[in-house]
């Protein structure tokens, strides 16, 4: 079924239609809320949140932009705003944590991720979130451009300077990254 | 190191940056529909904090014009006599200073938000909604006696002017350059800081009136 058609029945009230259009949509938004909250029961709230209020407001989508980039705006702020709250995002793996880690040639790799991701925890919330959206969920920058109401230039710039910090906090790891 | 190497190296690690399990969809469907059900329930009961704070703020503002008319020296039939002598603080001006330390908080903590939010590229649309509900509390301060307090006065005026630049802000897509303008104007108007000198030191439960405007 097409998805204007599919939306039209919700609005109708359709509880099938709000299923079917719930299915087709949850995978990426909860895929989306966990990359951001590194935590299942965050990962849920935020889902239902973004999905109950998305068939409050579903009168007020106009279909300007696709469905999705409408729906995945409404995960994106209210897994931010409910990150801000919590910060529990912030007691996942930590640098120092990391730094206990032995490194050596064959457990590069492992160590690797654990200090990337505590170095991705560490990003200004306006470059993580580009980060995962990017690199981690394979979004183009004219999604992430319209899921967060900036310039396409702006999310560009913002993925240009989260990997600088990145390879700067990693910068130990350059020696193994390049052999 | 080489460059594309360490970008291709660090998608390849980032890909496993919170892993997701498998989409618990049937549990969340669950908690959606009965989360829906009880907010559909309960609609006729529970506003929006913004829509609360507003009938609050309008419901004071109503009750010191109450107050102000039954108490006030030479109100007869709605004319109102001039009368130096009259107390400073009246009753009406207690309800009016309630009001105005309630609604300086709550503008205080949208704009600070705001300016926040406005640093990392986006806004939220809450913010959006609470200073339309603002902008309406504004201008009842604004015809109300706290309006022709001579400090608080230019203060609300300039606030009137950055709560109508925010909720005029489109729905759903923000212009960077429409939010800079708004925190440039802020900036120079110093609005934040004759906002937070306007605030009255105390716990923010109990809002003094004393001194407040």
């Amino acid at each position: 079924m097409d998805e204007h058609e599919l939306i039209a029945r919700v609005r109708a009230g359709e509880p099938a239609a709000e299923r079917a259009l719930y299915d087709a949509h949850v995978d990426r938004v909860y895929r989306l809320a966990y990359r951001l909250a590194g935590d299942d029961e965050l990962a849920r709230d935020f889902t239902q949140e973004t999905f109950i209020r998305a068939f409050q407001r579903l009168d007020t989508f106009r279909g300007d932009a696709r469905f999705s980039t409408w729906l995945h705006a409404i995960a994106t702020t209210v897994s931010l705003n409910g990150l801000r709250k919590t910060k529990r995002f912030r007691s996942q793996t930590t640098l120092e944590a990391a730094e206990g880690v032995v490194s050596g040639a064959r457990s590069a790799e492992p160590d690797l991720k654990v200090r990337l991701h505590a170095a991705i925890d560490a990003l200004p919330d306006r470059y993580r979130t580009v980060v995962v959206m990017h690199d981690v969920e394979g979004y183009t920058h004219e999604e992430i451009a319209e899921t967060l109401g900036v310039e396409v230039g702006t999310s560009k710039a913002q993925l240009s300077r989260a990997r600088a910090k990145l390879r700067e906090t990693l910068a130990d790891f350059a020696g193994e990254w390049a052999s | 190191m080489n460059d594309d190497r360490f970008e291709e190296r660090l998608r390849e690690a980032a890909r496993d940056y919170h892993r997701p399990p498998e989409t618990p969809r049937d549990a969340m469907w669950d908690a959606i529909a009965a989360a829906r059900r009880r907010r559909a329930e309960s609609k006729v009961f529970v506003l929006r904090p913004a829509v609360r704070w507003g009938l609050a703020m309008a419901a004071v503002l109503l009750v010191g014009i109450a107050i102000g008319r039954l108490i006030r020296p030479g109100v007869k039939n709605g004319t109102v006599a001039t009368d130096s002598t009259a107390s400073p603080r009246s009753g009406s001006d207690v309800a009016y200073g309630v009001a105005a330390v309630q609604y300086l908080n709550s503008t205080e903590t949208l704009l600070t938000g705001f300016r926040a939010d406005a640093r990392n590229g986006r806004v939220d649309t809450l913010f959006i909604d609470q200073a339309r509900e603002l902008l309406t509390s504004t201008r009842l301060l604004l015809q109300s006696p706290a309006g022709q307090d001579p400090h608080l006065k230019p203060l609300l005026e300039d606030l009137e002017l950055v709560l109508a630049q925010i909720a005029l802000l489109p729905g759903r897509r923000r212009d960077t350059l429409d939010v800079d303008l708004i925190t440039q104007g802020m900036d120079q108007q110093s609005v934040l800081t004759r906002l937070r000198t306007a605030i009255p030191a105390g716990p923010a439960s109990a809002p003094r009136t004393q001194g407040a405007l």
